[in-house]
């Protein structure tokens, strides 16, 4: 048995690494106490108020289904809404993308710019865009689905940006070799790779638009908001729980169709 | 013609046959999406002249807005620490609630099929209501102020993120899973130290990313009266002041583009 | 037998109207360097390129062999020096560039196709330069694209899996596709930057027989990377050794013995049969 020693490595190291990371778990637990104090957050908050919920949660049973009436035409709307949104959502995310890619464009000052123009795009949430849009054009459905385009294409952009400077560089290299031009190098390269992750994109994000698109009514951006809204403002709330339902079973439709596209694109 | 001339002859006219089949095929699915397309613009009365049209009131809107007035930065500052908070608290009540309820709804965690479905269709439920939906029924409930609002974030992300983890969860790998049961370890060391692992990486990046979303959609709470910068943004426009209105609109932009960083930044780091 | 009558067609169509003794490609002075001078991948490395001659560029990994073949073609710029294609300096002017390259094909180790495109389309991108962008934006080629992508196909005697999706093919057959592309620029060489590193022994074989015949039936050079010497020796009619950056050698395979090969591989090649 040969005499083996064990050394310790490096024991200061290991010290100062716990130590920030101590450092970092007490001010996070800080700020969670203050932000729980500013909130009136509390678990005595909670178990109080979880009757008062209970109760409104009672009063919504059972669905009234009378509301149903007169709900088909905000319901396709709503629908419309997203389709669209999610159309104009490509229409400006995908040059912008395409321009704010590493491995496409090499301008920086162009990538900065397309890609700032994505961030502010899909930091303003689809509501507030609605309520600018709403001002400027009017009342309806057509300035919720530009709303929604809007915010959509910032973060549908960001999404390609990603998409795009992920692809296999290999065959960009072997079109540029045989002296294609930029514009055919993008075509044959790009993308036959990127064209399954977007659709699967665009997808997936017409679902988040449509459950985005039964709030728009809220603020007369049209969809199922408005209805909704409604019954909660007349307290009908057995009517509330009926839309509630509706969309519940709108979006899990949706969401089932999304995946179903999506699977059979991928292959 | 040698051979050769008759094989590439064939070749073509062959190569053309399916290329043209195909092309077919792709056009037909085209038209039926711009048809679709085209049903669903004439019904929310959407064309290329409404566009036109809106501009005079987009840029009437823009002239309004435009320049933000700055001063009124400073009385933002309490609603964008609010909006932080709301966010944070919402994603964390999210995250204890979903660490039980992922266990219920993934195949391989499950005690029992039925509370499989039933778990499934909960989440569900509160995945496809809107955080603002919640927040308008919680505040008829509880009253106005932050409050209702890291419960409407809660509810929603413990949803979306419930079900996340669930997938995760079922679509890990087996392998150690199996060499964990084979040693004899009992189910919740199994899920400790077999899936967990697994499915870590992924989980705590889609919680990053539920957070960024959540800072978002807690920006615009305040339109129900639900606390943060939202309830600024409406207030200012109802009262007309929409240099404010910029304002707030600004600082909006300001702190989500700070969370992505953050949030980018934590994602490296944890990663 | 199909690909033998493309061949001798194409060797025909392209035939060289009489002996030219100018180099095809000539490499003068080129040198290549890294953060400013510190890290060196080419010293000083001339040589010319005869036509229809093959060429194996040997020497280990890190010696440079990849760098040299990519400043050919303008995939990486040469810190110092030039190259010549036809007489013609090659250089950064776009047009020009896209010339050139049209002339020089390329054949990567990682065989570099699109995998989502067929066989077919793959082989069409070396038609690329002929073409204008706006055709090419609909995915659009002529008919005698076409027949010429697929006379290239039946050269590498691939012609029966035109239409199938480019990753459904072997490693081996990957490369022929990307040797049929390179023909498909009717190019006066061919680059081929470690062609068979990722291929087994058998594979690798066919595809340098691919590789040789087509450049002696048709008269196109190849310059070609390898770092296994028996696959150099077996197929190169001129050897180039790179070491560190620096030409070490040039001649036949003949000349290659063990001092030589010494001197590129820096290793000392014990007599194993002794």
């Amino acid at each position: 048995m040969s005499d083996v020693t064990y050394v310790d490595p490096q024991p200061t190291m290991t010290f100062f690494v716990r130590a920030k990371f101590l450092a970092f778990l007490l001010l996070a637990a800080a700020f969670l106490a203050w932000s729980a104090n500013a909130l009136e957050l509390s678990p005595g908050e909670l178990i109080h108020s979880l009757p008062v919920i209970g109760r409104y949660v009672a009063r919504m049973f059972p669905p009234d289904w009378s509301a149903l009436h007169g709900l088909w035409d905000p319901t396709v709307d709503t629908v419309c809404i997203a389709l669209w949104g999610t159309v104009i959502a490509s229409i400006i995310g995908l040059p912008l993308g395409l321009l704010a890619a590493k491995n496409i464009n090499r301008v920086s000052a162009v990538r900065l710019a397309s890609l700032t123009m994505l961030n502010v795009l899909r930091s303003i949430s689809e509501l507030i865009w609605a309520i600018l849009f709403v001002a400027a054009v009017g009342l309806g459905p057509f300035p919720g689905a530009l709303a929604l385009g809007v915010n959509f294409g910032g973060i549908l952009g960001r999404l390609y940006v990603e998409a795009i400077e992920n692809i296999d560089p290999k065959p960009l290299e072997a079109l540029r070799a045989t002296g294609a031009g930029h514009l055919q190098t993008i075509m044959f390269a790009v993308f036959p790779q990127v064209l399954p992750q977007i659709v699967s994109y665009n997808l997936y994000w017409f679902e988040v638009g449509v459950r985005s698109a039964t709030v728009l009514g809220m603020i007369g951006a049209g969809g199922i908001g408005f209805e909704l809204v409604t019954t909660i403002r007349l307290y009908d709330f057995q009517q509330t729980s009926a839309i509630l339902i509706v969309i519940l079973l709108l979006v899990t439709a949706i969401d089932r169709l999304s995946a179903v596209l999506r699977r059979a694109i991928v292959k | 013609m040698t051979s050769l001339d008759v094989t590439i002859a064939q070749a073509v006219e062959r190569e053309a046959a399916w290329r043209h089949r195909r092309i077919a095929i792709r056009l037909a699915i085209f038209a039926l999406c711009i048809l679709v397309l085209w049903l669903a613009a004439a019904r929310i009365k959407m064309s290329l002249v409404n566009v036109v049209l809106g501009v005079p009131g987009m840029a009437d809107v823009f002239v309004r807005m435009f320049p933000p007035d700055l001063s009124y930065l400073n009385r933002l500052i309490a609603p964008t620490i609010e909006t932080v908070q709301i966010a944070v608290w919402g994603t964390l009540l999210a995250v204890i609630a979903s660490t039980p309820l992922c266990l219920l709804a993934a195949r391989n965690t499950t005690p029992h099929p039925v509370v499989y479905s039933a778990t499934r269709i909960l989440l569900n439920l509160l995945r496809s209501i809107n955080e603002l939906i919640y927040a308008l029924l919680l505040v008829s409930a509880v009253g106005l102020g932050p409050y209702p609002g890291v419960l409407a974030i809660a509810l929603h992300a413990t949803g979306m993120l419930a079900k996340f983890v669930a997938e995760e969860i079922e679509h890990v790998g087996r392998g150690p899973v199996e060499a964990l049961q084979a040693a004899g370890a009992g189910r919740m060391q199994i899920i400790l130290m077999g899936i967990l692992p697994q499915v870590l990486p992924a989980v705590v990046g889609y919680i990053l990313y539920r957070f960024d979303v959540s800072i978002r959609s807690a920006t615009v709470l305040g339109l129900v009266g639900a606390g943060g910068l939202g309830f600024s943004l409406i207030t200012t426009m109802k009262m007309f002041k929409y240099h404010e209105t910029a304002a707030s609109i600004l600082m909006i932009i300001l702190l989500i583009l700070v969370a992505d960083w953050i949030s980018g930044w934590l994602q490296k780091k944890v990663l | 037998m199909n690909m033998n009558v493309a061949v001798d067609r194409l060797a025909t169509e392209t035939a060289v109207s009489g002996p030219n003794a100018d180099p095809i490609i000539s490499i003068v002075n080129v040198s290549k360097s890294y953060v400013r001078g510190s890290l060196v991948a080419l010293s000083d490395v001339s040589f010319d390129v005869g036509r229809g001659e093959f060429i194996v560029i040997l020497g280990p990994s890190g010696a440079g062999k990849s760098t040299l073949l990519r400043c050919i073609n303008r995939l990486a710029e040469p810190t110092q020096g030039k190259i010549l294609l036809n007489g013609k300096e090659v250089c950064d002017n776009r047009r020009e560039l896209r010339l050139a390259r049209q002339q020089i094909g390329m054949v990567f180790q990682q065989f570099n196709l699109v995998s989502r495109l067929s066989v077919l389309t793959n082989v069409l991108t070396g038609r690329l330069s002929y073409r204008s962008t706006w055709r090419s934006f609909f995915y659009s080629f002529t008919r005698e694209d076409r027949a010429m992508a697929l006379e290239c196909l039946e050269m590498v005697a691939l012609g029966h899996k035109a239409l199938q999706r480019a990753d459904t093919l072997s490693g081996g057959e990957q490369q022929r596709v990307a040797i049929a592309r390179a023909l498909a620029q009717r190019p006066k060489v061919i680059l081929a930057d470690e062609p068979v590193a990722s291929l087994d022994p058998k594979i690798a074989r066919q595809v340098l027989n691919y590789l040789r015949d087509v450049s002696q039936r048709l008269g196109i050079s190849v310059i070609c990377n390898l770092h296994q010497i028996d696959f150099a020796r077996e197929y190169a009619q001129r050897i180039v050794g790179l070491c560190q950056g620096k030409k070490i050698f040039d001649g036949p395979p003949s000349a290659l013995d063990d001092e030589v090969l010494n001197k590129i591989y820096g290793l000392r090649l014990e007599n194993a049969g002794d």
